[in-house]
C-alpha cells in the first residue's frame, strides 16, 4: 500500500519537468485556432457568473437578503463559483484523462498518475488566472487585504492534491469501463446542486442535512473559499466541514492507492 | 570493418558492415517473462472480471502472448526477432519499450529506448509538426537546447518543407510516418526498436531510412532490436536471431542459423 503511494509520488516528482511542459501544451491546444485564444479562458466563466448573478440577484432576489453585511453579493457568488469552475473541469474531463492522452498510455513510457497531474496542473493554471480576477473583484469591492486571505493559497494546494487523486482514481477506472466516466459525468450535476455553490449551506434549516452536505468535498472547498473572501473566518473554525472533508480525503486516498496498485499495469492493455 | 565510410554502400555490401564489437554489459534482460491477455466478450464483462465476478459466457479465455521468455541482450548487439504473425514479437518489444508490463517474470532495460513501432501513432494531431517534435523531445526528457539542436535535422530528414508548421491533422499518412521515423532516429537512442518500419514513403525515402538505420547500427554503443518476417532484411542488418513461436523462444543463435531454422520450420 505505502509502496504504491511512494511510487505515485516518486513518478510525479521525477517527471515533474515533462508534466509541467505538457500542461502548457494542453493549454496551447485549448486556445489554438481561436482569434481571442487565451481570452476564452476568462470569457466563458464570465458568462456563467453573469447568468447566475442575474438569476439569483435580479430574478430570485436572494442576493439582496444575503448581502446584509458590507460586501456585495457578486463577491459572495464569485468566491464560490470560481473554485467550482476548477472542480467542474476535474469532474468532466479530469476523470477520464487516459482517453485524452492515449499516446502517453500505450505508445510512450509515461507514468499513468502523471497524466492526471498534467491535466490537473493545466486546469489549475486556468484557475489561478480566474483567482487573479477574483482578487481584482475583491479589491474593487473595497475589501481590505487581511490575514484571512492567506487561506487562499493553502486551499488551492489542497484542491490540487485532492482533485489530482480523484483524477488518478477515476481515470484508471474509466479507462477500463466506460460506465465509470458516464457515472461521474451524470453525478456532476447533483454534486453541484447538493453543494453550497449557489446557496449557503449554513442556511439549510435541518442540521443533519447540513452535516451530510459537508461530506461533499465541493461544499468544503466552496465554503472555505467564501470564509476567506467573504465571511472572514478560518475554515478550521467549521469543524463539521473539516471532518467531512477529512473523511472523504482519506477514503479517496486509500481507494486511489488500491486501484492504482491493481490496475496500473493493465490499463495500457485495455485502452 | 569500414564503418567510417559514408553510407552510400549498396545492399550487397551491407553484410560486411555487420557489427562485431559487442560489450559484455547486458542492457536488456528478460527473465521468465509471461504476458497473458484475458479476453472478455465485452467491456462490461472485463470490468466485472476485475472484481473476480465472472459471469458465464463473458470470459472467453486467456492468451499467452509471451510465455516463459528468457534472454539477455548485450550492449551493441543487433538482434532480429523472427516469427510469423501472432508469434509474440510485438508484445516482447512493447515490454522492452515499457508501455506494457509482464504478467509474471521481470524485464530489465537500461538506456534510452527509441521505438519505431507504429510510426504514425503517438503524435498529437492538433499540434503542428514542430510542436510535436518539441512535445516528444520533452517527454523523452531532452532539454530545450537539445531539442532546438535536433530540430533542423529532423525537419530536413522528414522532407516536410512548409508543412512543418501546419497542424498534423492536415498531414498525409506518409508525412506523419516520415516525421515519426525522422524523430525516432534523430535522438541518438541507446536502444533502437524497429518493427517493420522500413516501408515508409517512396523508394528514395526508404533508401534514406535504411542508410540511417545502418549508420545508427554502426555505433557500437547502440543496441538494435529488429522485428521482421523477411529473412533477407534480418540477415542484412543483424548478427543474432531469436525465433519465436506462440510466445516461446524456439531458437536463439547467429543470424544465418536462425534464418535457416526459420525458413525450414515456418
Amino acid at each position: 500500500m505505502f509502496s504504491t503511494l511512494a511510487t505515485i509520488l516518486k513518478d510525479n516528482w521525477e517527471w515533474r519537468k515533462q508534466i509541467g511542459r505538457l500542461a502548457v501544451f494542453e493549454l496551447m491546444k485549448k486556445s489554438r485556432g481561436a482569434v481571442l485564444s487565451w481570452a476564452w479562458f476568462l470569457i466563458k466563466p464570465g458568462m456563467y457568473i453573469f447568468c447566475f448573478w442575474f438569476a439569483l440577484d435580479m430574478g430570485l432576489r436572494v442576493g439582496s437578503s444575503e448581502a446584509s453585511g458590507s460586501a456585495p453579493f457578486i463577491l459572495w457568488l464569485c468566491a464560490g463559483i470560481i473554485p467550482w469552475f476548477f472542480m467542474q473541469d476535474m469532474l468532466g474531463a479530469g476523470i477520464d484523462v487516459m482517453h485524452r492522452y492515449p499516446y502517453l498510455v500505450n505508445k510512450i513510457k509515461f507514468p499513468l498518475s502523471g497524466i492526471s497531474t498534467i491535466f490537473t496542473l493545466a486546469t489549475m493554471i486556468i484557475q489561478l488566472m480566474l483567482m487573479a480576477v477574483l482578487f481584482i473583484i475583491y479589491f474593487a469591492c473595497g475589501q481590505p487585504f487581511d490575514l484571512y486571505l492567506l487561506q487562499v493559497p493553502i486551499l488551492l494546494i489542497m484542491m490540487f492534491v485532492f482533485w489530482d487523486l480523484v483524477s488518478i482514481l477515476f481515470s484508471q477506472l474509466s479507462a477500463i469501463s466506460k460506465d465509470v466516466a458516464n457515472l461521474m459525468q451524470a453525478l456532476s450535476t447533483p454534486l453541484f446542486w447538493l453543494s453550497g455553490v449557489i446557496f449557503n449551506v449554513k442556511s439549510v434549516p435541518i442540521p443533519w442535512i447540513q452535516d451530510v452536505l459537508y461530506f461533499n468535498p465541493i461544499t468544503f472547498f466552496v465554503t472555505a473559499f467564501r470564509d476567506a473572501f467573504y465571511n472572514k473566518t478560518w475554515f478550521w473554525d467549521n469543524p463539521m466541514a473539516c471532518i467531512g472533508f477529512a473523511v472523504v480525503f482519506v477514503i479517496t486516498l486509500i481507494a486511489t492507492v488500491w486501484v492504482y496498485k491493481k490496475f496500473n499495469e493493465e490499463v495500457a492493455d485495455v485502452l | 570493418m569500414s564503418s567510417n565510410e559514408p553510407t552510400t554502400t549498396s545492399l550487397a555490401d551491407a553484410k560486411q558492415l555487420h557489427k562485431t564489437s559487442v560489450s559484455d554489459e547486458v542492457v536488456i534482460k528478460f527473465d521468465d517473462v509471461t504476458k497473458t491477455y484475458n479476453l472478455y466478450k465485452n467491456d462490461r464483462g472485463r470490468f466485472l472480471g476485475i472484481f473476480n465476478y465472472n459471469r458465464k459466457g463473458s470470459f472467453l479465455g486467456s492468451v499467452d502472448a509471451s510465455k516463459d521468455l528468457s534472454f539477455e541482450i548485450k550492449k551493441g548487439e543487433a538482434v532480429a526477432f523472427l516469427g510469423h504473425n501472432g508469434a509474440g514479437k510485438s508484445t516482447a518489444l512493447k515490454m522492452v519499450t515499457g508501455v506494457t508490463h509482464p504478467t509474471s517474470g521481470t524485464v530489465e532495460v537500461k538506456g534510452r529506448v527509441s521505438a519505431l513501432l507504429e510510426l504514425t501513432a503517438g503524435f498529437d494531431m492538433q499540434l503542428t509538426g514542430r510542436e510535436n517534435i518539441a512535445l516528444r523531445g520533452q517527454i523523452m526528457g531532452l532539454t530545450r537546447a537539445q531539442i532546438k539542436e535536433l530540430e533542423p535535422a529532423i525537419i530536413d530528414f522528414a522532407e516536410l518543407g512548409l508543412y512543418i508548421d501546419q497542424p498534423m491533422r492536415t498531414y498525409s499518412s506518409g508525412m506523419k510516418a516520415r516525421l515519426g521515423f525522422a524523430f525516432a532516429v534523430a535522438i541518438d537512442p541507446e536502444i533502437l526498436v524497429v518493427d517493420e518500419a522500413l516501408s515508409v514513403g517512396d523508394r528514395a525515402f526508404q533508401r534514406k531510412c535504411i542508410d540511417r538505420i545502418r549508420e545508427i547500427m554502426m555505433d557500437e554503443n547502440v543496441t538494435v532490436l529488429f522485428v521482421t518476417h523477411a529473412s533477407s532484411v534480418a540477415q542484412e542488418f543483424c548478427s543474432r536471431g531469436i525465433v519465436l513461436d506462440k510466445g516461446t523462444k524456439v531458437f536463439d543463435g547467429p543470424i544465418d542459423e536462425a534464418t535457416a531454422y526459420y525458413e525450414a520450420n515456418y
